[in-house]
């Protein structure tokens, strides 16, 4: 009996090590463009680009960004991680929210910004609650 | 007794339950010189498009006559090369403002030969056609987005290659000839809003860290010498309220570096 449970033990231990790595960044780069996509139909131009990692529960990455005044922008992030919950925020050179709009649905989030003023802006993106020790990440985002 | 601890675990139930960082509603104001977030680049580079959308809606310049002739040629130093393809990309978008599609299926060539003699060209090949084909139809968007895309495309490809340097050099050629631009645009219809555009002072640091980080053997490069010293004339002048004059000298010095990535190409 002893031996068994020492097998099955020995079997998940091998089982968990087997398991492909599901989280990708070009997996939630995927995510991020199924977010940013109803914005396409409103005639935002996708920037062909991202950006992305991982990161723990409650760890933030900030993205320095030059904004112009005049343009509007979405910036859409996506992870695909199945129960995760992220953020993301936009905030001006002096630390003070400024987006228009954001919202938050499980592993999408989005924030709108209509620039007041050309400069540098930080995108603050962030993982809420997860069930992963690190959740990977991706951002877009789209202007008109 | 029985009460207050009670209302202690109540207490502590509800701080737990509270988001330890901004969550579903973030503070409308945080200390960024404490914020706990890690920067994840020096800055993003915006696209050409993002300046560009901007001048569309401050009016109708004549776009013709902000149009240059870039020298096309794949001669000279790498570097200058780099320099040189990132000013021809924005000289794209003045020409699609122009609606010239000559000009536009020029750019087109001069970006893919540009690419290959610095050894990207195969990933440009499918947006220099795309841009040559949209433009014999009129159809400026997807110009715009394959100028952003090529743009995009070297500079990736030339990290892949381990050469972030001349990757950078892209950029700041293109931010180059996009700066000479916007000055003389709003130079000739000044308008704060239109100088508001100038107001870069992180992305101009940041091309000046780059330059100065580059290998000695880059830096000592006439042109990027030259540019590096441009690059330190213009930032003072974009640190302060951007006034007419200082848009003035923004252009002529932007102008006199985009001469210099030309000549003798």
């Amino acid at each position: 009996m002893r031996y068994f449970v020492r097998r099955i033990f020995l079997l998940l231990a091998f089982c968990s090590l087997q398991n492909p790595v599901f989280a990708t960044v070009d997996d939630a780069i995927s995510r991020a463009l199924e977010a940013i996509d109803p914005y396409v139909k409103q005639g935002y131009i996708v920037r062909d680009d991202q950006w992305g990692g991982d990161l723990a529960v409650k760890e933030q990455k900030a993205i320095p960004h030059t904004l112009f005044k005049g343009n509007d922008y979405w910036f859409c992030m996506g992870t695909d991680v199945d129960n995760a919950r992220i953020a993301i925020h936009v905030y001006d050179s002096k630390g003070k929210l400024i987006e228009n709009d954001s919202w938050q649905k499980g592993r999408f989030a989005a924030a709108r910004v209509q620039a007041p003023a050309t400069g540098t802006y930080f995108i603050i993106v962030e993982v809420l609650n997860s069930p992963k020790e690190r959740t990977t990440w991706a951002m877009v985002y789209g202007f008109k | 007794m029985k009460r207050n601890l009670t209302w202690t675990l109540y207490l502590t139930v509800f701080i737990g339950l509270c988001p330890s960082t901004y969550g579903d509603s973030p503070p409308s104001q945080i200390d960024l010189s404490k914020f706990p977030a890690t920067q994840l680049d020096d800055v993003v580079v915006p696209l050409p498009s993002e300046v560009f959308n901007v001048l569309d809606k401050l009016g109708t310049p004549n776009w013709r006559g902000e149009l240059r002739m870039p020298s096309g040629s794949s001669r000279g130093a790498r570097a200058q090369i780099a320099l040189l393809l990132g000013s021809v990309v924005a000289e794209g978008f003045v020409a699609v403002e122009a609606a010239d599609k000559e000009q536009v299926k020029k750019i087109g060539r001069d970006v893919l030969e540009l690419s290959r003699a610095i050894g990207v060209e195969k990933t440009v090949l499918a947006r220099t056609n795309l841009i040559v084909t949209k433009a014999d139809a009129g159809d400026w968007i997807a110009v715009r987005r394959e100028l952003d895309g090529a743009l995009t495309d070297v500079k990736n490809a030339m990290i892949e290659l381990k050469d972030a340097q001349l990757a950078h050099l892209v950029s700041l050629g293109g931010w180059l000839r996009g700066t000479e631009v916007v000055t003389s645009v709003v130079q000739k219809n000044y308008s704060a809003d239109g100088a508001d555009l100038l107001n870069q002072p992180d992305l101009l640091k940041y091309f000046q860290e780059r330059l100065a980080t580059m290998p000695p053997r880059v830096r000592s490069d006439q042109l990027v010498s030259r540019i590096q010293k441009g690059l330190d004339e213009i930032s003072p002048l974009i640190h302060q309220k951007i006034t007419p004059a200082s848009v003035k000298r923004i252009n002529e010095v932007t102008g006199q570096l985009v001469k210099a990535i030309n000549a003798n190409a």
